[in-house]
Order: C-alpha cells, then structure tokens, then sequence
C-alpha cells in the first residue's frame, strides 16, 4: 500500500503544484491580467488606467495572487470554481460541457485510431498469422506519412471536401452523431498511424515467441494466434494509448476551431490567451484529473491482459526476428529531400512579389508560390536546415529526458500525465514565465512536454522486461542492477522507443510552429515548414499547393525518421539471450551501447 | 468472461454519447410554428459573446447588430443621429438635452417610459468598467413630464445625441437590471426594444431570437433569427457554401475567392490599417526617416495583393465610409523632406488576430527596405502586444483602427491616437500644432463644423507623417442567394433588420 500511498501524494503535490504555477502566472511573466481580460472582452476599447483599475477592483487582483488562489480553492472544496474573469459566467458547468463535448470527441477519434492502428498492422498480423514474418521488408512509410501530417491539415481538407463540395457530412458545429464523424477522422488518422506504428514494432516479437509456435504447430487458426498477439503487446501500448486520451480531449484547439466544437482545447487556450485564471485552472484541473483516471484505467487493463505474468517474471522477452533485408526505402526518401533542398536553396525564399501570388506550379516556380507571390520551392529548401536540426535536437533531447526518466517510473508516472495534460500553449506561457522569452524558450517549451510519451513509452517496455525469464536468470546468476541496466535493460529498450521518438519528429516542428502566436518560434517572413503551414492554410482550397508542399516535405521527413530507424541496423552484432535485436544507430542511443559494449 | 467485459466496454464507450454532449441546435423546433409567416435567418456571427451579451462592452454591438436592442438614438448612413426611441430632442442649454419619447414596448410588455429610459442609463453610468461610450462623461438622467427626458453631463458634451446611439447606451426594461446579485449584470434575454427578442443564448456557442410583433418600427418579416457564433473565418465560409446559414458575417479575404459571386457583399468600412511610425524614440524620431518611410510605401499594392482589392488605398485617417470626408480633406502641410535611410534597422510589430495583417507587415518589410531600413518583424497575439506597443517598445507598427469608435464622434479617435494625452498614442504623436487642432475639432459643436474641424487636425497629424495611412478595409459579407435586405453598414452596428428575408 505503501507505494500507492506515495504516488498519490506525489499526484496531488504535482496537480497542486501546477494550479499554483497557474495562479502565479501572471505575476511571474508580469503581464497584467486586467489588461489582457479587458481585450478578450472589447479587443477596440482603449486601456485607460480607469478602466484598468475597474476592472481590477471588479476582480480582486489587488488581494494578489495568494488571495485569489486560496478563494478559489477554498470555493473548489464545495464544487464551486469561482467566476470566469472574462464572461462572468460560473466556471464549473462551462468547463464540464466543454470536457462533455471534447470526451466525445476523443472517445470517436479512439474509435477511428483503433480502425487506422488496425489497418496499419494488418499487413504484419496477416503474415504473423501464417507465419512468415521472416525477412520481410521493414514498411511502413505509408503509415509514417499519415502520422506526420498535421491534424489541421486532415481537418481543412476533410471539412473543404467531405463537408462542403462533397456534402455527404455536416463540416460545422457540434450537435449530433453526424457532426462527430470528419472531426474525429481529422483526430484519429494521424493518431491510429502513430499507435499502429508502435503495435506494429511489437508484434514480430510476439509472433517470434514460443507459444506462438507451438499454437501454430498444433494447428490453431492463425486468427487466434493473432489475438493473442496482439493482446501480449497491448500492455505496452496502453499507457500511450493513456497519454492520446488526455492529448486528444485537451490538445485538439485547431481540430476544435476548423469544426466549430465547443471543446475544452479552446475553452483553456482563450482563458491561457486572457490569463482567465479560474477558468484555466478550472481546466487544466480536469485535464490532470483525467489524466489520472485514464492512466489509472490503463494500468488496470493492463493488469487483466497479462497481470499474473507481469507479477510472476514469467513473460518471455518481446523481441522479434532481425529484418535481415537492408532496405532502400530511407535512401530514395533521404534523396528525395536532399534534392528539394539542393535545387530551393539558390533560390530567395523571401522576395515576394503580390503579383504572382497564388500561381499553380510552373517551370519558373516549382512548387508554386504563396500568398505574398514568394516560391515555395526556396520557402521550403530554406526552412529545412531550421527545421530539422530545431526538431532533431529538440527529439533527442526529449529522448534522453524520457528514457531517463522512464527508468524511474514512481517518479515519472505522475509527472508524465500532469505534463501531458497540460495544453501546449499553457506550457509554453509556464516555460515564458521560468525561463523568460529568450530564443531558447520555445524549443525548452516543446521538450518540456515532447519527453512524456516517450518516458511512458520506457517505463511500459521496462515493466515488461523486468517481467521476463531471462532476467529472472541472469539476476539468479548474480548480476548487478546496473548490469541488468546497461546489458540487458538499456538494449531492449531503446531502439523502440527511440523509432517511437523518431516517429514524433514532425509533429515536433509543427508544435514549435504553434507557438507563434505567443511571439515565440519562429516569426514571419521566416520559412520554418511548421509556420508555412500555419500560414498558408487559409488558402489550402483556392491553392492546395501552398499547403501540399510544406505537408509533402514533412510526410517525407516522418517517413525517412521512421524507417531509417527501422531499416539501418548495426551489422555483425548478436545478442545471444536477445534473439538478434539490436539498437538502432541513433545518436541518442549511441552512448548507453558503448558503455555496453566496453564492459 | 469475454462477453460480459465486451458489454462494459459498450456501456462505458456510449455513457458520453448519452450524457449529452452534444450543443444545442438553436431553435429548429420553432422552425414549424411560425410556418408561412416568413422563415427564419440563419446567421453566423464572428465574434462569440465576450460577457454574456452584456450591452457595457463590446457584446453591445451582438445585441445591435441582431437587432435586439436600441438606444434613443440611432446613427444614419452619414454619421449623424436619427430617431430610435426618442422621436426628436431639443439641447436646452450647453450642457442639458431633452429627449422626447415614442410609444414603444418593451419585449416583456411594458411601456417604455421615462422612468425606465431614465433607470436604464442611469445604471449605464454606473457600470465598471464605464462603457467606452461614457468614458470621460458624466452624464446625469431624469424624467421630464410623462413623454421625456432629460439628460445632462457635467461638462459641455456637443455629440451627446450621437454618443446615445451607441449600442452599449441601450434601453432595457427593469427586469433586465435584476437585483444586483450578480454583479450588476443587465439580462438582456426579452427585455429590449428592438424588433427581434433574445429567447435563449446558449453561452458563447448560440442564440436564438423570435420576432417582437409589437415592435414600434413594424413587424420584422423574419420569423426568427438563429445566430450562431463560429469564430473561424474559413468555417463561417464553410457554412454559408453548404447552406447551413443564411447570413455569414465577415467572411476573410483568403476566402472570399470561394464564395460564388452573388454571395459576396462587400462594404466599405469605417476600418482603417496604417503605418504608426514612432515619433518619440528610435530612428523615426528624425521626421526626415518617417517622410522617407511615407514615401516608401506603395498602398496599391497592399489595396490588390493582399486584400485583393478588397480594401481602398489609404486616403487619409478616414476612408470613403466616412462619407464626408473625402469632400473636405485638406492636402497635408508641413511635411519634411525625406532622407535617404542607411541600413537603418527597425522593428515593425504587428498581430495576427486578423489574418491579413502578417501580410501587409511582410510586405511593407520589402519596401521598407527597398528604402534601405533593415527590418525586423515582431508578429504576436493581440493582447501580447498591444502594452509593448503603446510603451513605444517598437519602431513602427500596424494597426487596423476603427476610425469612428464607440460613439461615431470622428474626433474621438484623433484625440485618442495622436494627442500628448492620449490613452491608445501608439504613433508616440507629441506635437503642439496637433494638440491644438484637435482641442479645436473638440470644441466645435455643430456637426458640419466639426467635421472641417476634424479634417484639418487629420491635415495636421498627417503632417507629421506619424501615422502612414495603408488601407481602408471593406468588409465581406457572404450572403444566401434568397435572402434579401441585409443591413449592411459601414459602422458595423446593424446586420439584420426589419425588411430582411428570405
């Protein structure tokens, strides 16, 4: 009970702390409430130092922050949160609607995930089933592209050609079965790719272990054994799966706004825009406690799919047979860009000309130009350096923060669901607040929360491995801790995780685009791909090429990250007790494999 | 085992769909009620209510715009007070007006009297914040005999009659200003005057409003309005094309491209984008650099290739919907020679709240440095914005201005902008000869006058090349091919009224 005891407390002190961070937020950036409430209210009215006193005489921010924050949580004890600054509308039924509405959301996308995840494994679970993985080719690149492109993307083009020149599904509001549908494949596409991906990583193991071949041998259906298969890897899985509940219920803003839904997502930026306190701890507090729940639910699913073998040490390690063909896919992608790049870079990706704007690809341009008559073509080879060396570090240092972490699961667990629960501008208004708005302030925002899925991702394949019989043998034998980590831990862990990092990178850009509107990231005429997006969306239907360009680039990108890691493996290497699994080359990994390598 | 867990699964998967969580649709099921008695509007609006349609702050302008609530008075096509409540008014002395009463009804049934038009700006007074209408005024209301009122103000007020046709000094019945348990707030839900009543809002998401039949100005031949506030402009498009609204208010400039032709009315707004060049710190403290920056700027470009012609070039601090005002505009005086900038660096700061304005900032930036200034921009949100720059933190910024605020005094905003005093001087104007234009236009109470009073204090801070007049934004409404007679004003305060239908 003892442990239990501790994580909640921990929990607690976590949730505690970030309401607290909230209350204190605008006395920590020194941006006066008074005067960003009095424009979410009238954006025209003039700031007069009248009106400002007014408004915080109405109020109360003279009391300060402490004051406020134990009314608020004073009130919270009776289920009140107070008053929205902006509306003056009571909190707690605004904010429960919203979370109603986002849940729905995120329940329909999790349906729509699922079926993606499923399709995206069908291939593997296919010849599973027969058995004959061996020597397949590592695929994927399709299921990497759909899990680059970005949500707002999926949305404008869902809402533009389903909704309106199709007319099959209703593009905006939020008030029947009907309306869930193209929100929830906006969600649920790049999402299920991302989940499929990851299942799809674990499922040769599981086919690789013995059960699997002697269910085969006896005869069983191969529908059976894929079952189970799926089911031994499902744990792994779940507390990602965890992690989507609370990003797809609290983090869709952009899906929300393009359909119009009422959700939680844009309930909580506009109050993190306006410094509406109440209404964003209000928010942000639910976001936690849900993260709470859904991980506790994982965990307890987790428990029924493989309890007893996780509790016992009896669960064979999950390593599959080793991909032995080399793959050209990462070369024609890597190429592919190179060339982009190679042929945009002599070009000036800032001379615009409003002449030209909008014009459809051509020999003089490309690629086509964008609103401002600038080629895409040079927008999109010059922002390539900043994007990939920005999101790259970003990915590895999220990747050291998450398996270090993810090796303390007590510890990181907690902080892994407030951390995700916590909507990205918010972090990055937190991040402003520590560290001020230095060039480094968005690139620590985005790490701040990039390491969580990957320290559940750890800490979800550690559990396991701890579980298996190796270990069990190997501690029998005598062996250290750190030995256990660096020899047997360490190597089983990272190269997943690390594809799973890899597997992230584009959404890394597009989150560090997404913070512009604070006045961090990367500012106009700047060509960051995640901002020639974010800009060139208005126009995604009158000229698709503006969007498709950027978006192409970044498929590409996903694609080349997700089987370069899958496909480029150390020759000449076994691990005897491992099957043949080897950590990928990836510089994150490179240290932990040396340090193996000398002992 | 499976098949029970199976079921949970179920149950657990459909408890959200059941706990309803889904907003509700306006008012559909009155649709019916009404039959052949003129169909509802279907209206999408841009801005969500703020406070609850609370009529002291910008919501005013929801409630105007949806023909819900009036004033006394009104403003005309050409910036002048009409007749709305009050039939006629008569200044008795400086600082006292008499407003004489029509018979009208209040959407709850009762009369509009005296002692309620009286209690209604009473507590307009006292709102805190003031509204923007009232700021700097005090205003005193009385009854006047059993058909009038009588209003004071502490200091002479010339545009009192027009300062009352703002939408935040609208008349609500007593029951609208309830008992003060919260917060002072006025419920605005059928307790108006105007031709349509509010029946239901559902927070910021929607209302809904019947028609008022007793309204004095003639029964609406809309039935009904359902107004939904979708903040996204591609999706107010969006909806207009697919025909889930009838009305889509503001629709961008990317997006009017999609809108079929005979959808798309655009109107000239009191809007105006300019350059505000900072004339108290940084390089264009030299006037020499400002007039070089003036001179710089091509409006034609910005007018065609960013707002695609939906916008006219800048003419002055007033555009062509300020009617008036191109027929008494005085040519500048006074304008320094411009010098030749050397790499000079400068921030040019701007917002993205509208879309348009990233890309007017990044094609100044070329131009500007065409002139040889080295420009760096600095685009955020709004309110992120908006204290740096009225400290004077940056160089120079764009701003889109409504040019007649909050009470359609066109010497509001001089005043406000570009005097030594003034609360919202991003331009950092401090400059005596504008000082005393202003103060002039101030003084002057006959509305004629004081519109030449007002152009040449526009000559005078144009004068300064402080603030670079870019753009005069036209508005684009899409509208349904069957709807007829939509309001569409160039002050943006009426949308729907009496004679639209469709």
């Amino acid at each position: 009970m003892r442990p239990h005891l501790a994580a909640l407390l921990w929990r607690t002190a976590l949730a505690a702390g970030l309401v607290c961070g909230i209350g204190l937020l605008p006395w920590l950036t020194h941006t006066d409430p008074a005067l960003t409430v009095l424009k979410a209210r009238s954006p025209e009215r003039d700031p007069t130092p009248e009106v400002l006193a007014d408004i915080r005489d109405q109020l109360g921010l003279d009391s300060g922050p402490s004051a406020l924050l134990a009314q608020w949580l004073g009130g919270l004890a009776h289920g009140d949160a107070g008053r929205s600054w902006i509306s003056g509308g009571e909190v707690m039924p605004a904010v429960l609607r919203a979370l109603g509405a986002s849940l729905l959301l995120m329940a329909v996308a999790l349906l729509v995930a699922a079926v993606v995840a499923a399709a995206v494994c069908a291939r593997t679970l296919h010849l599973g089933a027969r058995r004959r993985l061996k020597g397949r080719r590592a695929g994927g690149t399709g299921s990497a592209v759909l899990a680059a492109l970005p949500e707002f993307l999926v949305g404008s083009v869902l809402a533009t050609v389903v909704g309106v020149q199709l007319g099959w599904l209703p593009a905006l509001g939020w008030y029947g079965p009907q309306w869930t549908v193209l929100p929830a494949l906006a969600l649920g596409l790049p999402a299920g790719a991302v989940l499929g991906r990851l299942l799809d990583d674990l499922l040769p193991g599981a086919f690789g272990e013995q059960w699997a071949r002697a269910a085969a041998a006896r005869g069983l259906p191969g529908r059976r054994i894929a079952r189970q298969a799926v089911r031994r890897c499902l744990p792994a899985l779940l507390p990602n799966l965890g992690l989507f509940v609370v990003g797809l219920t609290g983090g869709s803003v952009a899906v929300e706004q393009i359909f119009d839904i009422p959700g939680i997502g844009r309930t909580t930026l506009q109050a993190a825009l306006a410094q509406d306190l109440p209404v964003l701890q209000a928010g942000t507090l639910a976001l936690v406690l849900l993260g709470a729940v859904a991980t506790g639910a994982c965990g307890l699913a987790a428990r029924l799919l493989v309890g007893p073998a996780l509790r016992d040490g009896a669960l064979p390690t999950l390593h599959g047979p080793a991909r032995s063909r080399r793959s050209v896919q990462p070369f024609v992608h890597g190429a592919v860009l190179a060339a982009v790049v190679a042929f945009g870079l002599p070009r000036d990706p800032l001379a615009l000309n409003t002449g030209e704007r909008l014009q459809a690809p051509s020999p003089a341009h490309p690629f086509g130009t964008d609103a401002l008559g600038r080629d895409l073509l040079a927008r999109v080879a010059h922002g390539a350096l900043d994007t990939l060396l920005l999101a790259l570090a970003i990915s590895a240092a999220a990747l050291c923060a998450g398996v270090l972490l993810g090796l303390l699961p007590r510890l990181s667990g907690p902080l892994v669901d407030t951390v995700n629960a916590v909507p990205a501008a918010l972090a990055a208004l937190l991040v402003t607040a520590v560290a001020g708005s230095g060039t480094t302030t968005p690139a620590l925002a985005v790490t701040a929360v990039a390491w969580a899925p990957l320290a559940a991702h750890t800490s979800a394949l550690l559990a396991q491995e701890r579980a298996t019989l190796h270990l069990t043998a190997t501690r029998s034998l005598g062996a250290s801790r750190r030995h256990l980590l660096r020899r047997h831990l360490l190597p089983a862990v990272l190269p997943p995780v690390t594809r799973h990092a890899l597997l992230r990178l584009p959404g890394i850009a597009l989150t560090l685009a997404s913070l512009g509107f604070l006045g961090l990231g990367a500012q106009p005429p700047s060509p960051e791909w995640g901002a020639l997006l974010a800009e060139n969306q208005p126009y995604a239907e009158r000229a698709p090429w503006t969007v498709l360009a950027p978006a192409a680039v970044l498929a590409l990108l996903g694609a080349l990250a997700v089987t370069a890691a899958g496909g480029v493996r150390r020759p000449g290497r076994q691990r005897r007790n491992h099957g043949s699994e080897a950590p990928p080359v990836a510089p994150p990994a490179a240290p932990a494999k040396e340090l193996a390598e000398t002992r | 085992m499976r098949p029970l867990r199976s079921r949970l699964f179920a149950a657990l998967a459909l408890t959200p769909l059941l706990a309803g969580c889904f907003a509700s649709q306006g008012g559909e099921a009155q649709d019916d009620g009404n039959g052949g008695n003129g169909s509802r509007l279907r209206v999408a609006l841009a801005f969500p209510p703020a406070e609850r349609l609370s009529p002291y702050g910008a919501d005013a302008t929801l409630l105007s715009r949806l023909g819900v609530a009036e004033g006394l008075t009104t403003m005309d096509a050409n910036g002048a007070a009409a007749p709305a409540l009050a039939a006629s008014w008569r200044q008795v002395d400086e600082k006292t007006w008499v407003f004489t009463l029509r018979d009208a009804e209040f959407q709850d049934g009762t009369d509009v009297t005296p002692s309620a038009v009286v209690n209604a700006l009473t507590r307009a007074t006292r709102a805190e914040p003031a509204p923007a209408a009232l700021s700097g005024v005090t205003l005193t209301a009385e009854a006047d005999g059993g058909q009038a009122v009588r209003v004071r103000t502490a200091e002479p007020d010339p545009i009192l009659p027009l300062r009352l046709s703002s939408p935040a000094l609208a008349v609500f019945s007593g029951k609208a200003y309830g008992t003060g348990g919260d917060g002072g707030r006025v419920d605005p839900v059928g307790t108006a005057t105007g031709p349509f009543e509010l029946t239901e809002v559902d927070g910021a998401a929607s209302a809904t409003l019947d028609r008022f039949d007793a309204y004095w100005g003639g029964r609406a031949q809309a039935s009904g309005i359902d107004a939904r506030f979708v903040a996204d402009g591609t999706a107010r498009a969006n909806a207009l094309r697919t025909g889930e609204v009838d009305i889509a208010e503001a629709v961008p400039v990317a997006q009017a491209a999609t809108l079929d032709e005979d959808t798309r009315r655009d109107t000239a707004t009191t809007r105006t984008t300019a350059l505000l060049l900072n004339s108290s710190s940084g390089p264009f403290k030299d006037p020499g650099l400002r007039a070089a920056a003036r001179a710089a700027v091509d409006t034609s470009a910005l007018a065609d290739g960013v707002y695609e012609g939906y916008a006219d070039p800048g003419a002055g601090v007033y555009g062509p919907a300020v009617t008036w005002a191109d027929g008494k505009r005085r040519k500048p005086a006074g304008r320094a020679q411009a010098e030749r900038a050397k790499d000079t660096p400068i921030t040019l700061a701007t917002y993205d709240n509208r879309p348009e304005l990233p890309e007017v900032a990044q094609v100044l930036k070329q131009q500007l440095e065409k002139a040889g200034f080295a420009v760096q921009l600095e685009v955020r949100e709004y309110s992120r914005l908006e204290s740096d720059a009225l400290e004077g933190k940056f160089d120079a910024f764009v701003l889109a201005r409504n040019t007649l605020v909050d009470t359609g005094d066109p010497v509001a905003v001089l005043a406000g902008d570009y005097t030594c005093d003034g609360g919202y001087n991003i331009a950092q104007l401090c400059d005596k000869d504008v000082d005393r234009a202003v103060a002039a236009a101030q003084r002057t109470a006959d509305p004629g006058e004081r519109q030449d009073a007002a152009m040449a204090a526009e000559a005078e801070i144009l004068g300064t090349d402080a603030v670079v007049p870019l753009v005069h934004q036209r508005i684009i409404t899409g509208v349904g091919t069957t709807v007829r007679g939509v309001v569409l004003d160039p002050y943006e305060r009426a949308l729907v009224g009496t004679g639209t239908r469709r």
